[in-house]
């Protein structure tokens, strides 16, 4: 009882028991957003020419938005795969998601690591199946339109 | 992290710990050994401390969920952790 009183004595710090609240509402769209944010960013890395002062503080900037959307990226598939991909929805589904999330994630990987449009790109793809799945999966449709970024790229909507 | 007192915010560890409960962490039993499946461990994430349990350990990652498995945001959502990451074991509840 008294070691207690001593331990209370300690500072308080604060350290999070944290719940997720189960609110059903998921969306592949920030996932996609995020890997064109990427392919954008890879894009603007590969236009940059010289090595002066201005340069090099536009590849840290550049680098730095596209570290931020690759973590994006590896969020949002991580929600949609453990939250939204239960069980009971994955039974009811012609094939399973996981090998997609690995390549999505795999490539997101890569693409993060380096400039390297290419896995960029097999983010994107990878990704884009993932939404098809998604609205498939709620019984909609789904199809892809060239997106209104300057990637020139296309992205996957829900079909009206 | 020695001897640190936390206060745990949030339900993810109920009924073992609830909110505003005051729990001691120390990382000296880390120095020892190596966490293990079943300890109540404290880890750093998100420039944050975070309090869960360890459900298993796969090549040097280790998997941690919340007590309360159907409201805990854990390694079922961001993933493994690393041994670097674990900061302390929880020792006591106050």
């Amino acid at each position: 009882m008294k070691l207690s009183i001593i331990f209370r004595l300690l500072p308080q710090n604060l350290v999070y028991a944290h719940c997720d609240i189960p609110c059903g509402i998921y969306d592949p769209h920030n996932a996609q957003l995020a890997t064109h944010t990427v392919i954008r960013m890879t894009q603007m890395l590969e236009e940059i020419k010289g090595s002066d002062k201005k340069a090099m503080h536009d590849v840290a900037r550049i680098t730095h938005v596209k570290e931020e959307h690759s973590s994006l990226i590896e969020e949002e598939l991580m929600t949609l795969k453990n939250d939204y991909f239960k069980k009971e929805v994955v039974e009811k589904m012609d094939e399973e998601p996981w090998p997609l999330f690995k390549k999505a994630l795999v490539s997101c990987a890569k693409a993060r690591q380096g400039i390297d449009m290419e896995a960029a790109k097999e983010t994107l793809e990878s990704v884009m199946q993932i939404a098809e799945m998604f609205y498939k999966s709620k019984g909609l449709s789904s199809t892809r339109v060239k997106a209104p970024y300057p990637t020139g790229l296309d992205i996957v909507v829900q079909k009206a | 992290m020695l001897l640190n007192r936390f206060k745990i915010v949030g339900h993810s560890m109920q009924p073992t710990y609830n909110e505003n409960d005051n729990v001691l962490v120390s990382s000296l039993p880390l120095l020892f050994a190596k966490p293990k499946s079943g300890d109540v461990v404290v880890f750093e994430k998100f420039n944050k401390f975070y309090v869960k349990r360890v459900e298993s350990i796969k090549k040097g990652k280790y998997f941690l969920v919340g007590d309360n498995k159907s409201d805990s945001m854990d390694s079922r959502r961001f993933g493994e952790v690393n041994r670097e990451q674990i900061k302390g074991k929880v020792i006591i509840k106050l």
